[in-house]
Order: structure tokens, then sequence, then C-alpha cells
């Protein structure tokens, strides 16, 4: 009682000034420099942006800070497209649900390398499971009040946007993706939902697959080698066919465009909104002529990218965190690696290499990505593996996996395996563990 | 309007007035007469235990101690995310403030921070969770608390909603 008497009291006095400081005239544009205050200026209810970035970190950093700082009433849609990526969800493992090895694993994500075409591995804000995004794959993101918020809003906001483009046979299935309905077999997934709930506001992302040249070996970069010994607690991916929006629409009389979707999607959710008609026509215009940014009354549109991110210290904090090691390997959830049926994952191991030693094992303990437990050993007797074992052990205990690589695995067994074992034997048991966590 | 009324009436308006904190008002309780040791006695519900809540749908509950609290998500907000497949707990250490992340849970896709309620130390994060998320769903406001923290302040909690309180607010949503 007493509190509810004196909080009407002093909110109305207190929180009136207006805290926008930056004067917008009527539909005026603005050099990218202003976007961190356009984004955040309370009046900026409605903003529709797409990006001229293909860096998956840079774009999911831009995300982020819209989330944390655009005001709380507004709605925001965000549009990007990624160079080849895979990204997967706050709570999983990428030796499980990647082929690292095929991923450039390190911390580089420069956009001027572009001489290194091997795609990257990314480790996202929001839930869900991993994907595989490329050139032919829109990202599209809505970030709107948690109170209005349900999962598939959006999802019907792209369905209604892709029938508009005239794939028809798009709609939303009980798992929140867009699937296609397809005139022999199963329906096939075309987009994947992710979310990330914050005290008042709802964020929700997802990929469509339009037109991706990678369509027919998805797959390669989402399998693991060690998916046979790893169990792992945390969110394992649900595995789907897949399909292009462009492959149901072959008699459509002009050629497939992915900027064509742009624009309806940003048509449907002005529509959603009821975002000013000019907030959409700048937003679609704006990618076309030269990336720029503008602002009416209540709304913000425009091309936002890479001189935008880097250019806000906040969003340059987003992006050293989702760049660093310690966000995309020691926050994999505890999980085990084990080459022998173990009481916590009883499946049934396949032969091992014949170029390993008959008797050889390797089990691991992985929690926030450092070895708390392993058992690594060639004998065959007991006692003498034991012995192996621990040897092994006082090596790798506490070590972070992401670190250990193939020289240092093949290094450390040598060390403390050789006493009873071939060199040979122990180098090709150091190659295999080390393949099954991607490192060459 | 009877004169007894009348009496009290004055007294109530220059109470508020005064804003007392809900901590001094809750000292002049006549329990707090009662010489140390004798009222624990007679009640099984300690006179320092209790119980808030904030408006992003997390828990408080001060431990008999007076300094140590576990935090939680409500019996609203885990129905309303549905079913939890992960929780990510914190290190033990690790120092919050009031409205920082203390942990997270993941349900349907969506990962969703737990804030504290108040500032403190990380005593734990409950070990339960570990092997079996889905115990939020079960009982979110018993057993599986997520974090036992060491409040920095315990007058920190007066702040917060009460149980009717916090009730108005998710009948408003």
């Amino acid at each position: 009682m007493l509190l509810n008497i004196r909080g009407s009291c002093w909110k109305a006095s207190r929180y009136r000034r207006d805290r926008g400081s930056l004067l917008v005239r009527f539909n005026s544009s603005f050099p990218s420099s202003h976007f961190a205050r356009l984004a955040s200026r309370p009046a900026s209810i409605h903003q529709i942006y797409q990006s001229v970035s293909t860096d998956p970190y840079v774009n999911l950093s831009i995300e982020h800070f819209l989330l944390e700082h655009a005001p709380p009433d507004s709605s925001i849609l965000f549009l990007y497209v990624n160079r080849p990526c895979v990204v997967i969800g706050r709570n999983q493992n990428p030796w499980l649900e990647t082929n690292l090895r095929k991923l450039q694993s390190g911390q580089d994500h420069g956009g001027n390398d572009s001489s290194n075409d091997a795609a990257v591995f990314v480790r996202r804000r929001s839930g869900g499971g991993a994907v595989f995004h490329d050139t032919g794959n829109l990202n599209y993101s809505v970030i709107s009040p948690r109170a209005a918020f349900t999962r598939n809003k959006h999802a019907e906001m792209m369905v209604r946007a892709l029938h508009r483009v005239g794939a028809v046979s798009t709609s939303v299935n009980g798992r929140h993706d867009i699937v296609m309905s397809m005139d022999m077999g199963q329906p096939r997934k075309v987009s994947g939902s992710a979310f990330k709930l914050t005290r008042f506001r709802a964020l929700h992302h997802g990929t469509c697959l339009l037109d991706s040249p990678n369509i027919d070996n998805l797959g390669s970069f989402l399998r693991s080698p060690a998916r046979d010994y790893i169990k792992a607690k945390g969110v394992e991916s649900v595995r789907s066919p897949v399909a292009n929006v462009s492959s149901a629409m072959g008699d459509a009389p002009a050629p497939f465009s992915i900027q064509a979707v742009i624009a309806s999607v940003m048509e449907e959710f002005a529509q959603l909104y009821q975002a000013n008609p000019d907030a959409v026509r700048r937003a679609q215009r704006a990618y076309a002529v030269k990336p720029e940014l503008y602002a009416g009354d209540n709304w913000v549109a425009g091309a936002v990218g890479d001189s935008e991110a880097y250019g806000e210290a906040e969003i340059t904090k987003g992006l050293d965190e989702l760049t660093s090691l310690e966000w995309k390997y020691t926050q994999t959830p505890q999980f085990t690696f084990s080459t022998y049926p173990i009481e916590e994952d009883p499946r049934e191991r396949p032969a091992l290499p014949s170029s390993l030693p008959p008797s050889a094992r390797a089990f691991l303990r992985v929690k926030h990505g450092a070895i708390i437990e392993s058992c690594i050993s060639t004998s065959m007797d007991p006692l003498l593996a034991a012995e192996q074992a621990s040897r092994v052990h006082e090596a790798l205990n506490e070590r972070k996996l992401h670190e250990l690589q193939l020289h240092q695995w093949i290094d450390l067994l040598l060390s403390r395996l050789s006493t009873d074992e071939e060199p040979e034997s122990i180098r090709e048991l150091a190659m295999f563990i080390a393949t099954q966590f991607g490192c060459s | 309007m009877s004169a007894a009324a009348r009496v009290i009436r004055p007294f109530a308006s220059r109470a508020l007035f005064q804003k007392l904190p809900m901590s001094s008002v809750r000292r002049v309780s006549p329990a707090a007469g009662f010489p140390r040791g004798s009222i624990r006695s007679f009640s099984q519900s300690p006179f320092w235990q209790v119980k808030k809540y904030t408006e992003s749908h997390e828990w408080i509950e001060l431990a008999d101690d007076g300094k140590t609290a576990k935090i939680g998500i409500t019996e609203y907000a885990a129905k309303s995310l549905g079913d939890v497949v992960y929780v990510e707990l914190p290190a033990a250490d690790l120092e919050v403030s009031a409205g920082e992340p203390v942990g997270a849970v993941e349900s349907v896709k969506s990962a969703s921070d737990v804030l504290s309620p108040v500032s403190g130390t990380v005593l734990q994060g409950n070990a339960a969770l570990e092997d079996k998320a889905k115990f939020i769903n079960e009982s979110p406001e018993g057993d599986a608390w997520i974090v036992e923290i060491s409040v920095s302040d315990p007058a920190e909690l007066d702040g917060l909603l009460d149980a009717t309180a916090y009730k108005e607010t998710i009948d408003e949503e």
C-alpha cells in the first residue's frame, strides 16, 4: 500500500522530461555516425534497417545493441545477409554441432580478409539450434515489446511476405519454423527461429533460405566427426530437410530476387506495426542508392553496416564479447567424449581405426571448456592402463580443450605414454583424438 | 465517520508523508519488543524470513540468517516460458548488482536472463538443475531455485514487490 502511493507521486514529476537531444527535421537524412543516437532516441518507435555488412559478428552485434538500447516501446526490423558461417545457439556444443575442421575457427573476423573463403563459426546470444548461413540466406530480426510478443507473430509476418512474392506454399509449423510444402514428399524447412527475451523486450530472429548455392551440402558443415562419441548437456539441434524458397518459383515470370523479398518483408512489418509509409519507402531505397540513414518524427530507417558498428563503443563491446574464445568455446555446457560406452552414454561405439593399438581408449569430461576428468590409455592390462591414464590426466587437467592443437596432443601423449607404447601408435592415437575436435 | 477513524486518519497521512522506509516500519512492530529467543518458540516462520518479487518475474527469499537468499523464477514465468531445456548457472563468488544477470534459462529456442533482484555475491548455483533443467517447470518457487547469494544489504529487499503487488503486475499483462 505504502509502496503504491509513493510510486504514483514521483513518477509523474520525475520522468516526464524529454531526454531526446537530437533535432530531427521531417524525413531528413543523417550520416552513419548518428545511428546509435537515432536508434536510442525515445521517439524512434519504428525502426527499419538493412545491413550492408556481411560479417555475422557485426550484424549480431548491431542487433544486440538495438535489443539493449532502443526505446522499450519500439518495434524494429533488421535484415541482413551473412557470408558463409555456422551459427550455433547460446547453449550448444561446437564440437558436437559443427564440423570445426571445415570452419575457420580462429578469432579473425575482419571483413577485409576476403582471401579466406572458409566459413566461420559463431555462437549467438539467443537459444535454439545450429544453422548454416550464406549469401543466399536472408536473416530477419524483429525486436519488440515483450508484453505483446508471441513466438509465431513474426514467423507469420515472414510467411505473409513470402506469399506476397509468390511463395504461396510456405507456412509456420509447430516449432515456430517456416516450412514449404513440396509436390512430392515431406514439407521442407526454409526458415528457423530463435529468441532472446530480456526484461521488457523480445528479440525474434530467423533465417530464410531464399536461394542458397550450398543447399545440397549444408549438412556437411553441421556434421561433427565426434558425434558418435560426445554426449552433451545443453541444447541439441533438431535436424530437418531443407529447401530454397526459389526452388518453388521456377516458373515465375521474373528471376528470383532477394531484394524483392526484403522489400516485401518491410511492407509486412510496417503493416503489422503501423509504421509510417515514409519509413518503408526510405528503408527500401536506402540500400539501392547509397547507404544512408533517414529519420522522421517517430521512425528511423535506412542502411547500417561496419561503420555504424565500429563507430559505437557499445557495439564494439558486444563484438569483442562475441568474437572472444571464452564466449565461443568455454560457454559450452558440460559434456563427455568417450570412445567406449559409459554409464551416461551407453551407445554402442563404432570400431576405432585399425592403426590404433587394439586396446586404446579415450575418455574426457569437459566443463566450462576445460578438461576436468580424463582416461586415455593404450595398455590391455587394467592396472597399467590405469597408471597410463593418471599420467596423461596430470598433463591434461584444467587444460582448455580449444587451446590444444594437434602437435600439443602428440607431444603430450608421447611424453606420457612412450615408456610402454610404440611412438607411432601414440602418434596415431593423438591424431585420432585431435581430429575428433577439429584440430588440423 | 466514527471518532476513532477521525483520530487515526491524520496520523496515517502523517506517516505516509514522512515516507518511512519499510524496514523502520517493521522494526517498531510488537514482535521486535520480545526478548530474543522467546519469540522463536512460538513461531515457525521467523521474523526475518521474507519473500519478494520483481517485475521481471524473479523471486527472492531471505533465509533465517537474514544474510543469504535464494533466487528463482516465478510460477508465472515458468509457465509462460514453456519447457525449460537448459539452465545456465553462475560461478561461485560472482558479484552481481541488482538488475544484472545471475543466470539464464533456455526454453523453446528462447534464452532469457535471470536478473538478480538485489546486489550480492553468488554462493552456489542449484546443482540439481544441471542434470534436470525441466525441474524448473515442476517446482519453480520451491526446490528448483536457481542461485543462492549472500545479500549485500538486506534492506534492498524492501524496494521489491510483495506477493500482492507482484500478482497485480501479472494481471495487467
